[in-house]
């Protein structure tokens, strides 16, 4: 056996990049000290659970964004099927738990021109912007520069959103439909599982039509089990289903305050919640911890493998699709009520209509966005 | 971009600890849904509550 027989294989094992790998775990160390320090185990919880989700994500490559788009153009039904996998598994927990337990609630909103609009036009962004909420984090923290563009337009739009979404809700709506307050929580929990399955036939038939393929790959499968399983601790830890995007509008928020801007005018700040989690430390803030555990999950696990963000900048036209995508997807999700995961994910697991309701929208929204992404050099697969 | 990374990841950490340690913390993490009235993940109203 040849020297260069036996080296080659060492040579294209993968290598960890140490010092992305230590900032990963020192930022989250020291996150988790933080809110220690001022006796909140929840907190770590959801910082932990949100590290878990990073590592998942990017392991798995599960991804809404990539599979709506192979649904839409190819018919290939296995990547969402994978996403309904993780609302079934959410679902077992949320649905009775947040109606039975005092303390817990479900992922709901009201039903209207506000959801309709918000969720189409993030259909639109994230098709532009190549992720989803959860996708975007995941992809920033797994070393992608473009997706850091996503994420700064997307936290700027996310704010703008907050500034139209009083406007929006004052054209009218109905209040949240929930399975569990018509049905009670058992029989909630097996509507929502039978609109699951309903939902997953009509995929299935729409895949077979079209000659595609419709089973979940073994990584949308296990990375579907995980993700779903660490969905229901992050709502034990936290008491709401997960969410994303609140913690956008509140970074971009604070920014902007920081810079000057007032915002004791705007009627969105001045509802209890975010005028809250404005006041208060961002630590305080649930849907930002899972967001921070999620970008230093994803770096740890990117880190682990290869070395960090070594690809070079794509071009220009995907720069600005990015920045256009990432400012549609903040502002859609303010007026849709969160994105993927905190409207579809946690609407449906919570067994309120408005997930379904956001998931249409903003399935056509992705539509009309695989024809724009050729504008910007991109390919509509 | 692994220099550009360094310095965003490291603006951002430190902007994450110094909001944390300017800002009070007056208990448990929240959501805005946790509010009285809140009717979305953001703390909107009902539209019931609009009327």
């Amino acid at each position: 056996m040849s020297t260069a027989t036996i080296s080659a294989p060492s040579a294209a094992a993968p290598r960890a990049d140490y010092l992305f790998l230590a900032i990963s775990i020192l930022a989250t160390a020291v996150l988790v000290a933080l809110v220690l320090l001022d006796g909140q185990r929840a907190s770590a919880a959801l910082i932990i659970g949100g590290f878990g989700l990073g590592v998942a994500f990017l392991k798995a490559e599960f991804s809404y964004t990539a599979s709506w788009r192979r649904f839409l153009t190819r018919g290939e039904a296995g990547g969402l099927i994978g996403g309904l996998i993780v609302i079934a598994i959410a679902a077992v927990a949320v649905v009775p738990v947040a109606a039975l337990w005092q303390g817990y609630g479900g992922a709901i909103a009201p039903l209207g021109p506000s959801l309709i609009i918000g969720a189409l036009v993030f259909g639109v962004g994230m098709q532009l912007g190549n992720g989803c909420g959860s996708g975007t984090l995941y992809t920033v923290g797994g070393g992608s520069g473009r997706m850091l563009i996503t994420l700064a337009f997307f936290v700027i739009g996310s704010v703008f959103g907050s500034l139209s979404l009083p406007a929006f809700l004052a054209m009218g709506g109905l209040d949240p439909i929930l399975a569990s307050d018509y049905l009670g929580p058992w029989g909630g929990l097996i509507a929502t599982l039978a609109s699951l399955a309903v939902a997953a036939a009509i995929m299935i038939t729409v895949a077979r039509k079209r000659g595609a393929n419709y089973k979940p790959s073994r990584n949308y499968i296990i990375g579907g089990i995980v993700i779903g399983l660490l969905c229901v601790f992050v709502f034990f830890a936290g008491g709401h289903p997960w969410s994303v995007t609140f913690g956008y509008t509140v970074w971009g928020a604070k920014i902007f305050q920081a810079l000057g801007y007032d915002f004791s005018q705007a009627a969105f700040w001045q509802w209890a919640g975010p005028k809250h989690a404005l006041a208060e430390s961002v630590l305080s803030d649930t849907s930002s911890l899972t967001d921070f555990g999620i970008i230093f999950g994803a770096m740890a696990a990117a880190a682990a493998t290869k070395r960090y963000a070594n690809a070079p900048w794509p071009p220009l036209g995907s720069l600005l699709a990015a920045a256009v995508g990432g400012l549609l997807m903040g502002w859609g999700a303010r007026l849709g009520f969160g994105c993927n995961i905190g409207a579809f994910v946690g609407g449906v697991a919570s067994g309120s209509l408005h997930g379904w309701v956001w998931f249409a929208m903003a399935l056509v929204g992705s539509l009309i966005g695989i024809r724009l992404r050729p504008l910007f050099g991109l390919s509509r697969e | 971009m692994r220099k550009v990374y360094i310095v965003v990841t490291l603006v951002a950490f430190v902007a994450i600890v110094g909001n944390h340690l300017t800002s009070p913390s007056s208990g448990r993490a929240v959501s805005p849904e946790d509010f009285a009235g809140a009717c979305a993940p953001c703390g909107a109203p009902c539209p019931s509550k609009n009327n």
